[in-house]
């Protein structure tokens, strides 16, 4: 079944749009993810519109290559400018800046895009060998499990997105609210919107989600200080000797892929959480001459191992069970959506050589940053030089234009500008913003389980504790929400505590 | 401005997100007859679920800040929040102007006004920049994507 459908996935990839359009994702995830500021999500939400007008595999290649890359990306500029590119390269910073520092940043860069391009593969037979699996298991899923399923996703992620437990929450509402918007699937009676015909099928998820990151990180951006800065940097060649080097850490390696791919499965946890626990217990195991935090080898290869392979553990639940990992793979689940394609068992049961095109996609991608990184360098070098103020307008026009292109209506550029107004919002109160987009996603999901749990259903809500998953997942979500008010109730009291000390 | 005004305003915000679904509940879906009924036919019952769960957050939310007694200084430079006000400002007018004139006549201005926002002044570069970036994006656009970008009255489309 598994090589069947890889056989069948070698047809859709090995075309000329498809390995192309992989490795044009790869130097784009690249750029967005040294670029500081942008990174993978942002990447992917720019390129969206472009991708959906291409042929699947390509276009999801296009995407899942910009996810790999955007996550190596960050620790070019980490190394070279002592600013992580994206928080997933906030731990590389360690290691990697003193390498630098020591005349090592172009070993400090390769060893960081081999491990990198290591940890994806790692990731990536994870993936292959266990998103089937969970596919087949999910496939007995009714309406019962699958809306607990939504419920234990969005509350994983608006627990670890950042900020407090309630603001992840309100925000994950807030997304849900917005999933509402349109036809009723239903009763196929309007609601929300408003008499307005752009609203029939609700906002377009690129213009919110364009919006609510794009518009609102460029006003973030502005008011940075440093927007005529140019920085000055050497050019770094790094060389394949690199991956030699990497590979001397063969156990760190296998460790923190690990260890990636396992955070990176639990929708919420990611990358950043993946690659500083990678980094702490590469740290704790090391032997007594490695001087980690003062440009040691190992420091670099488990921060960047593990993030790369949490890109291949998070595409797990988001392939086999429709429930997205976090933001970028939320994103790609839309992309997939958008293309016809209804992520989870039946995406497995119905589009095998599709799933198989993807499962080579992101494989190839690994392969593809491992060549291209290298290669590449002395470019993404050359284009961390270039001042922010060249950037922001770029980045407007990509949102523009972008977002026009979806459906040539201005409607949705109106929607993104408002969305961009309430990402500002969201930003300056603490707001996270993840948890809007897997509302987004999660939405629709939520609630047609729901009404149908309820419409097959003869004790109403009791069928979600009478089923086994169903009643499993519910005692899920009640530890996660009692754990983690425990947790915020403890800490608050800490807090209280010191300021009366102080 | 301090945290308290910000709570303040993000809390109008949900209580107007609140407001509208109960407004919505009560007037158009009652009179299409899907704000009551079972599960087939009630499309009201999961949006107001979801409207009074962000309300009860909200509250304890707010309930949390007043307790904590914490209010913080946003201290954002004059000159920091015109740049960003100044940019929003000229996205929304480029945007509000680009059905009407047309992409081309829209996008150079304002890849311009932004550079100028951020502070370049080297007035030829700019220029050049804001030339190449507009009409580089709409070749990539309209040659390689098929994308027709907005031509306004003056129907502004470059056959590439």
């Amino acid at each position: 079944m598994l090589f069947e459908s890889l056989l069948a996935g070698f047809q859709l990839f090995l075309t000329p749009m498809a390995i192309g359009l992989t490795f044009i994702g790869i130097l784009i995830g690249l750029l967005v993810g040294a670029m500081p500021g942008l990174g993978p999500l942002m990447g992917i939400i720019l390129l969206l519109p472009v991708a959906i007008g291409l042929p699947p595999v390509a276009a999801m290649g296009f995407l899942i290559a910009i996810f790999v890359g955007g996550s190596c990306g960050g620790s070019i500029s980490a190394i070279l400018l002592r600013i992580p590119g994206t928080p997933l390269a906030a731990a590389t910073l360690f290691d990697g800046y003193p390498m630098a520092q020591k005349g090592r940043a172009a070993d400090a860069i390769g060893i960081a895009i081999s491990s990198s391009a290591i940890g994806g593969l790692i990731g990536g037979v994870v993936l292959i060998a266990a998103s089937p699996i969970l596919a087949k298991f999910a496939s007995g899923f009714a309406p019962p499990e699958y809306a607990m399923l939504a419920v234990t996703g969005l509350f994983a992620i608006a627990l670890i997105s950042g900020g407090s437990l309630i603001k992840g929450l309100i925000s994950g509402c807030f997304g849900l609210l917005l999933a509402t918007i349109g036809t009723d699937e239903f009763s196929t009676g309007y609601r929300f919107t408003f008499g307005s015909h752009h609203m029939l099928n609700g906002f377009h998820i690129v213009a919110v989600v364009v919006g609510l990151f794009a518009i609102s990180e460029m006003a973030h951006q502005i008011i940075g200080n440093d927007l005529l800065k140019k920085p000055d940097i050497k050019v770094e060649r790094p060389g394949f000797g690199s991956l030699l080097k990497t590979l001397r850490h063969w156990g760190n390696l296998l460790r923190s892929s690990g260890i990636g791919v396992f955070f990176g499965a639990l929708p919420g946890a990611g990358g950043v959480i993946s690659s500083f626990s990678a980094y702490a217990i590469a740290k704790a195991a090391a032997k007594p001459g490695e001087k980690y935090g003062e440009g040691a080898e190992g420091g670099v290869v488990a921060t960047e191992s593990a993030n790369n392979a949490t890109v291949g553990g998070t595409l797990v639940p988001s392939l086999a069970l429709g429930i997205p990992g976090d933001a970028s793979s939320a994103m790609l689940l839309g992309a997939l959506l958008i293309l016809g394609f209804v992520p989870g068992p039946i995406l497995f049961e119905q589009e095998p050589q599709f799933v198989g095109g993807i499962f080579l996609v992101y494989m190839a991608s690994n392969i593809f940053l491992l060549i291209a990184g290298i290669l590449a360098t002395p470019f993404f070098v050359y284009v961390l030089r270039i001042p922010k103020f060249y950037l922001i307008p770029i980045i407007l026009i990509l949102c523009s234009i972008g977002t026009f292109a979806l459906q040539a209506s201005v409607f949705d550029l109106m929607v993104m500008f408002g969305f961009g107004l309430v990402g500002i919002l969201f930003r300056a109160t603490n707001y996270p913003l993840a948890p809007i987009v897997i509302g987004i996603i999660l939405g629709p999901i939520l609630e047609n389980n729901l009404r149908r749990a309820l419409l097959i259903s003869r004790e109403g809500y009791w069928i979600f504790l009478d089923r086994p998953v169903s009643a499993t997942l519910v005692c899920v979500n009640v530890l996660l929400i009692s754990g983690a008010l425990v947790y915020a109730f403890r800490t608050r009291r800490k807090v209280f505590a010191r300021r009366e000390e102080a | 401005m301090t945290s308290r005004t910000l709570t303040l305003l993000v809390t109008a915000f949900f209580a107007i997100i609140v407001g509208i679904v109960f407004q919505q509940i009560h007037t158009s879906m009652h009179e299409q007859g899907i704000a009551s009924g079972g599960p087939y036919d009630n499309a009201a019952a999961y949006p107001r679920a979801v409207a009074i769960v962000i309300a009860g957050l909200v509250i304890v939310q707010i309930l949390m800040e007043i307790l904590s007694g914490h209010q913080e200084k946003i201290g954002l430079e004059p000159q920091a929040l015109k740049r960003a006000v100044g940019l929003l400002f000229v996205f929304a007018l480029y945007l509000g102007c680009l059905q009407w004139l047309g992409y081309h006549l829209t996008t150079t201005p304002m890849v311009f006004a932004v550079m100028y926002i951020c502070g370049a002044r080297q007035i030829g570069k700019m220029l050049l920049a804001a030339i190449v970036m507009s009409f580089g994006f709409a070749f990539v656009f309209e040659r390689f994507l098929n994308v027709v970008l907005p031509g306004g009255i003056f129907r502004l489309n470059i056959p590439w």
